[in-house]
């Protein structure tokens, strides 16, 4: 068989139907125009005047088919799934992986079923005959949305589109339509309904109080903590509520909150406009424990929702009290530090703690351990008549341990609050009125070494009521003088010992010496040698006018040597006039903290009376 | 489809008559399409802004096609100024679109 002549039968059939076309074209079409047209496959249809209708010729056939095939696989990629139905809606249909099997509606196959048929949670009796009626009225349905609750508790969605279909008779030949897996819409659904929810249920569980502006300043959502401070308090901003211009409540402060209002007002303009990130402000206004401390915190948020900054106010009174006691403590022990007495000590460390806490005076109690006295020895008062005449009354005041408000504290060892208000025991009001003559006291013992040595007592004419912060913070106060004043104590006892030593020594000595660790002379108190010249720096075998034998010289570098104290070493010197002083020296050796030799040090004797008369004596013969 | 696109405007001094035309197409087969692009980009440049086109799809209105005595798609006639002319095909030929439309004068 010739190659060139075998046709098959695919190319046969098309001949075949191409002859066909031809001969209805040869038919219908008679004029030269339009037939030159076909020719040159200009033409689409032509209109057989039998049937009344438009027949396609197969070259636009083909390109129909193709972009047809081109529109479904577009509506698989802008879908999950492609379905058809029959006249009676069963799917005869289907591409994809949305529904059926693998998918949503049961785990059967679609094919041959209806919608309805299909296994679905969330359509009732009512809403199927509704859609039901949709398709029997050969409408279009758009997203009609499907869901499943599965074994596993997930829960899957589809959405799914159709149109009718008719056939060329306008004959209506079932559905057609697109599936759309909505787990993920629904999910983002779930979430999405939410997020304003839950960014409200969020910001209302939050303490802090937070309030958020718009791009015009004003307050577009509130939290509970917001409203109950904006109600609760005073200062800029008070009583600013959803709808309410917060800029224009800053802008309107006047009086003391006129600067809070100013400066708060520009930092949430320069918030706003993004100028800045974060704004902080502090500011003191009333609250209804007393004077509060608090900071409003501008914050930026971005995004392109209404929302443009978030404002917190925050109490921080606990926390700038807490730096008031750390800063009061860190005070009293600079003063104490710095005292040079124990009377300027104690006067810094009340005024420091009167200042701190407006306490309007103070005073210290020190105990007399040998008469049992409470004495008071140190004060501080405002600069205020009342103050200056009550301390001037205080002085020369004594309790005994168990009187009055001093004497109970130096008793118990407890520290002690009183107020003219408070339900204390009547004794202590009446000491309280009679001692002070003030609304309220704070006395606190001043401890040292687990023994009350002392008392502080502190007095004003309005009422401060520590907190267990401030008792705490007092205490240690109390337990820090107390320290000091037990080490100057003994300090005290320390220097009066030694100045009493030295009086003996001086009162047992002609002069007192120091060597450093040369054996050199660094030091020389008294008369010292009389015609020995200048010793300082210089050993005592290096003063060419110290007679001493050779013997004696040895000896007494070997003791020195040896670190050896010594005891009335005697030896001559010449003096100018020719003379011979004699000289008698005792020394130990001294040693530093860390134990390491540093020298000599002693005391010297003129001894020339009784050398001459023992010389006289043994001249005598006796 | 049955679309009518209408521009009129005397203000133009050289186009004093409207033109009236009606273009038969077959849904969206290619020639068809092709016709309806090559009509729209003519109209455009030469009867702007004076023209008056409706587009009938043989699919839903074949008898209106036979009414005119159109057999085939694309089929354009020219329906006023009388008298009527018809042209068929995809209007590639531009020239002879315009001298079906009576412009062709106008262009040279």
């Amino acid at each position: 068989m010739n190659p060139d002549l075998c046709v098959s039968k695919e190319e046969t059939a098309r001949t075949d139907a191409e002859i066909a076309f031809a001969d209805l074209i040869r038919r219908l079409v008679k004029g030269a125009s339009e037939l030159k047209a076909i020719d040159a496959g200009e033409i689409d249809a032509i209109i057989d005047p039998a049937t009344g209708k438009a027949i396609l010729l197969p070259k636009a056939q083909e390109v129909l088919l193709e972009r047809k095939a081109h529109y479904r696989s577009l509506v698989e990629l802008s879908s999950d799934g492609y379905w058809e139905q029959d006249e009676h809606y069963r799917f005869v249909s289907y591409r994809g992986t949305t529904i059926g099997t693998a998918g949503i509606g049961g785990g059967e196959g679609i094919l041959g079923r209806t919608l309805w048929e299909l296994s679905f949670d969330n359509m009732s009796e009512d809403e199927w005959q509704t859609h039901r009626r949709q398709l029997e009225w050969r409408s279009s349905f758009r997203d009609l949305s499907l869901r499943e609750v599965g074994g596993d508790g997930a829960v899957r969605g589809i959405s799914i589109s159709g149109e009718p279909m008719f056939d060329a008779q306008g004959q209506f030949k079932g559905y057609c339509g697109t599936v759309r897996d909505t787990v993920k819409g629904m999910q983002a659904e779930a979430v999405m309904p939410e997020a304003g929810g839950f960014v409200r249920a969020t910001l209302e569980a939050l303490a802090t109080p937070i309030c958020v502006l718009d791009s015009t300043g004003t307050v577009i959502m509130t939290n509970q903590a917001w409203r109950v401070f904006a109600a609760a308090n005073d200062g800029v901003g008070a009583g600013v509520s959803e709808g309410v211009s917060y800029l224009a409540a800053c802008d309107a402060a006047f009086g003391d909150e006129r600067a809070d209002g100013v400066a708060m007002a520009a930092g949430i303009r320069q918030v706003i406009a993004g100028g800045r990130e974060i704004f902080r402000h502090e500011y003191v206004c009333n609250a209804p424990a007393g004077r509060g401390h608090f900071v409003t915190t501008v914050t930026r948020l971005r995004g392109d929702g209404a929302a443009h900054a978030a404002v917190s106010c925050e109490d921080i009174t606990a926390l700038k009290h807490a730096e008031q006691l750390l800063r009061l403590k860190y005070t009293v022990a600079r003063c104490l530090a710095d005292a040079d007495d124990t009377s300027a000590a104690l006067q810094a460390v009340i005024r420091a703690v009167c200042e701190a806490q407006q306490w309007d005076c103070g005073r210290h109690f020190r105990l007399d351990p040998v008469a049992g006295m409470l004495h008071l020895d140190g004060s501080w008062g405002m600069p205020v008549a009342g103050v200056e005449q009550f301390l001037e009354k205080s002085r020369g005041a004594v309790f005994r341990p168990g009187a009055g408000l001093a004497g109970r504290v130096c008793q118990s060892g407890q520290p002690l609050w009183m107020s003219s208000g408070s339900k204390g025991a009547r004794a202590l009001q009446t000491a309280l009125e009679h001692e002070t003559g003030m609304a309220g006291a704070f006395v606190l013992p001043v401890i040292a070494e687990a023994e009350t040595i002392g008392v502080l007592a502190f007095a004003s004419r309005t009422v401060h009521e520590p907190d267990d912060r401030l008792l705490q913070a007092m205490r240690s106060i109390g337990r820090q003088l107390g320290r000091f004043l037990r080490r100057r104590q003994a300090e005290d006892t320390l220097r009066r010992s030694e100045a009493r030593l030295r009086a003996l020594i001086e009162l047992s000595s002609d002069w007192t010496w120091e060597q450093d660790c040369d054996f050199r002379f660094t030091k020389v108190v008294g008369p010292g040698m009389a015609g020995a010249g200048d010793i300082l720096g210089k050993a005592l075998w290096e003063l060419p006018t110290v007679v001493l034998s050779d013997d004696e010289w040895v000896k007494l570098k070997s003791e020195l040597a040896a670190r050896w104290s010594f005891c009335d070493f005697e030896y001559a010197v010449v003096r100018p006039d020719g003379q011979i002083g004699y000289y008698s020296i005792s020394g130990e050796p001294v040693y530093d903290e860390a134990g390491a030799f540093t020298g000599f040090r002693g005391i010297g004797l003129d001894i020339a009376r009784r050398k001459r008369a023992e010389i006289a004596l043994h001249e005598a013969g006796l | 489809m049955c679309a009518e696109k209408t521009r009129d405007s005397v203000s133009d001094p050289e186009v004093t008559t409207v033109v009236v035309m009606r273009l038969y197409v077959a849904g969206g087969a290619p020639n068809s399409v092709q016709a309806i692009a090559n009509l729209e980009a003519i109209c455009q440049e030469h009867l702007k802004p004076g023209y008056k086109l409706e587009i009938v799809d043989v699919f839903e209105h074949p008898l209106r096609a036979l009414a005119d005595g159109v057999v085939v798609t694309p089929s354009l006639t020219r329906l006023s100024p009388s008298p009527a002319v018809n042209v068929v095909g995809n209007l590639s030929d531009r020239s002879k679109v315009l001298l079906a439309l009576g412009l062709e004068e106008k262009v040279k």
